[in-house]
Parts: C-alpha cells; structure tokens; sequence
C-alpha cells in the first residue's frame, strides 16, 4: 500500500519531466502592440510611427472627408447662382445709366422752385 | 448653373482621384515596410545581445519584435508555470514585454537579458498571485473559505499544454500541490522543473547564490512529498 502511494508520489513529482515548453497564443505580438497602443506606448516612445498616418484610413475620417467635399460643393452650387443673379441685375443698372447718360437725362431738374420768379 | 455643376464633378473626381492614390501608397509603403522588416529580423538573428540592447534603446521596432518573438514562448511557459492559467499567463507575459520597452534603459547590461526578463515574468506572475489572494481575502468571496484561507470549493485542475498525455493527470496532482509552495519554492521549482534552467540560471535569476537554489529545490521537494501524501 505504501510502496503504491510512494510510487505515485515520484510519479507526479517526476511528471514535469520531459515536458515540452508551452507556447504562447497565436497573433500574441499583434495583441500586445494592440495594448501598448491603447495605453498610448507609441506616443511617448515612437514605436507607432504609422500611428499618424493611420487615422486618415478610419471609416469616420473618409466619411466626414466626404460629407466635407459634398457640403463645399453645395456651398459653391448656392453661391454660383447667387451671384448670377447680382451680376444680371448689376448689368441691368449699368445699361440704364449708360443711356441716362447719353440722353442728357441726369441733367434734368424735375424739381421746380416756385418761388423763384416771384 | 453649368459651371457649378462642372465644378462639383471636378471636385469629386478630384477626390476620388487623391484618395485612390493615396490608397496605393499605402499599399505600397506597408509592403515595403514588411519587406524590410522581415530583412531586419534576419539581421537581428545574427547581431549579439549588446546590439538588440542598443536596438531596443534606439525605438527600434524590428529589434522589440524581435525580442517577443525570440522569448515569448519562455515567458509564457514560466508564467503559465506560476498562475497556472493561460488568459493570465498571457496577461502576464504582454506586461513583461511592455516593461522591457518601457525600462530597457535602465537596464544596465549586468545579466543576461533572458534572466532579466525571467526575473521579470517570475515577479509579475507572483504579483498576480498575491493581488488574486488579497482580493479573495478582503472580498466578498470570503465567506466561501474556511480556516488559513484554504478554499472549500475545488479549484479546477490545472493542464499544462506541454505534458505528455498519459502524465497528465499525475502533473495535474503536482501543479495543485505547486500552488500550496511559498513563492521563492515555487519560483525555483518552476524556473528548474518546467523551463529547464540549470540550479546556476535559477540563482542568476533570483538574484541568490547556486547553493540557496539547491537547499530551495530540496525544500520544495519535502513540502510536494508531503502535500501530495495527503489524501485527495
């Protein structure tokens, strides 16, 4: 009975014997980097050079690009006409006066003093 | 109204135009990066100890990648040795590397970086241990122990991934006895036993004389022989 235990004893004892090293989990470089990242390792010591770079590829900086590009165009469609329109009507005066001009019709005095021959 | 139309398809194109070039210069530049990390790592491979230091000191990316790669399987065994749990392991591990990075200049060069960074992956695991046990301690788990903290609930075994099948279940028996081990025990035991270090390299490691590891290995037999006499 004795001689039983004692053997399962060594038996345990010497089971670490032989035994193959335990890797570590796969992509574990990638998750480490992850978690440097996320306590803003790279920042103080330059290991995330692509760091600045990487942000302009985040789906919320494309869309805002977008959104940015779009609002631009709208703003230039809106003042394009706008200003189509001022330029008609500064025309439209221009012409006007042109023709005052021509015909002496600024010199006239529509304003009569009726007490001037009195 | 046709030159604002013009306009903004120019716009557009224009975008669409710089955002697929610089999509390709993107792609490039990340193959190009990996080439030349992968050139890198080789020459790594054939540098001394002194000149990953100095990689490792300069920001290098290549040379910590290099590292990892090189001594992450030893940090996890000897981790996963000590709180004999993978996720934990790995938790471990990851601070162990992230603490080479943040400390390897204070690193004077005085042993070996291997030991350094056992010396480090022993201390975290411990650590890890000890806060586990206070937290048990001081928790609200408290009431599930009875007397000298022993829990009354059966912790699950432990399977070490790099046993041999049919030594599983004695090596199960033996790791539930490695956890009842004072710390410097199951360190030297560990550090000896499953990552295969000399009694010199353990002492190296531990900071301690060969003739400390002996009488700590001698020790730690005594306590296994008496922890696993006693019936299940």
């Amino acid at each position: 009975m004795d001689n039983q235990r004692n053997n399962r004893i060594e038996g345990a004892l010497s089971s670490l014997d032989g035994s193959k090293r335990a890797a570590a989990p796969d992509f574990f470089y990638t998750r480490l980097r992850a978690r440097m990242l996320a306590r803003h390792e790279g920042g103080e010591r330059g290991l995330t050079k692509n760091k600045s770079r990487e942000w302009m590829l985040r789906p919320v900086y494309i869309v805002s690009a977008l959104l940015l590009v779009l609002a631009i165009n709208v703003f230039v469609f809106l003042k394009g006409d706008n200003e189509t329109t001022t330029a008609t009507a500064d025309n439209n005066e221009s012409v006007q006066q042109s023709i005052a001009a021509e015909y002496s019709l600024n010199d006239i005095n529509s304003v009569y003093d009726l007490n001037q021959d009195k | 109204m046709t030159v604002s139309i013009y306009l903004y398809v120019l716009c557009f194109s224009i975008f669409l135009f710089g955002s697929s070039v610089l999509s390709c210069f993107f792609s490039i530049k990340k193959q190009h990066d990996f080439v030349s990390c992968t050139l890198k790592i080789q020459i790594y491979q054939r540098l001394n100890e002194q000149e990953l230091i100095q990689g490792l000191r300069n920001n290098d990316e290549t040379a910590f990648k290099w590292l990892v790669d090189a001594y992450q399987d030893r940090i996890f065994n000897t981790a996963i040795g000590i709180v004999q749990n993978a996720a934990d392991a790995e938790d471990v591990a990851q601070e162990v590397f992230i603490q080479v990075y943040r400390s390897i200049h204070q690193f004077k060069g005085d042993s070996k970086l291997s030991t350094w960074l056992y010396r480090i992956a022993t201390t975290r695991a411990l650590d890890l241990l000890r806060s586990r046990k206070s937290k048990k301690r001081f928790g609200f788990m408290q009431r599930l122990f009875g007397e000298n903290n022993e829990p009354i609930y059966e912790v699950p075994d432990f399977n070490h991934p790099g046993i041999a099948l049919e030594k599983k279940e004695d090596a199960a028996r033996l790791f539930k006895a490695i956890r009842q081990l004072p710390d410097n025990q199951k360190t030297a035991f560990t550090l000896h036993k499953l990552e295969d270090l000399s009694y010199k390299e353990v002492s190296e490691v531990m900071n301690t004389s060969v003739a400390a590891v002996e009488s700590l290995m001698h020790r730690a037999k005594l306590n296994l022989r008496k922890i696993l006499k006693k019936p299940a």
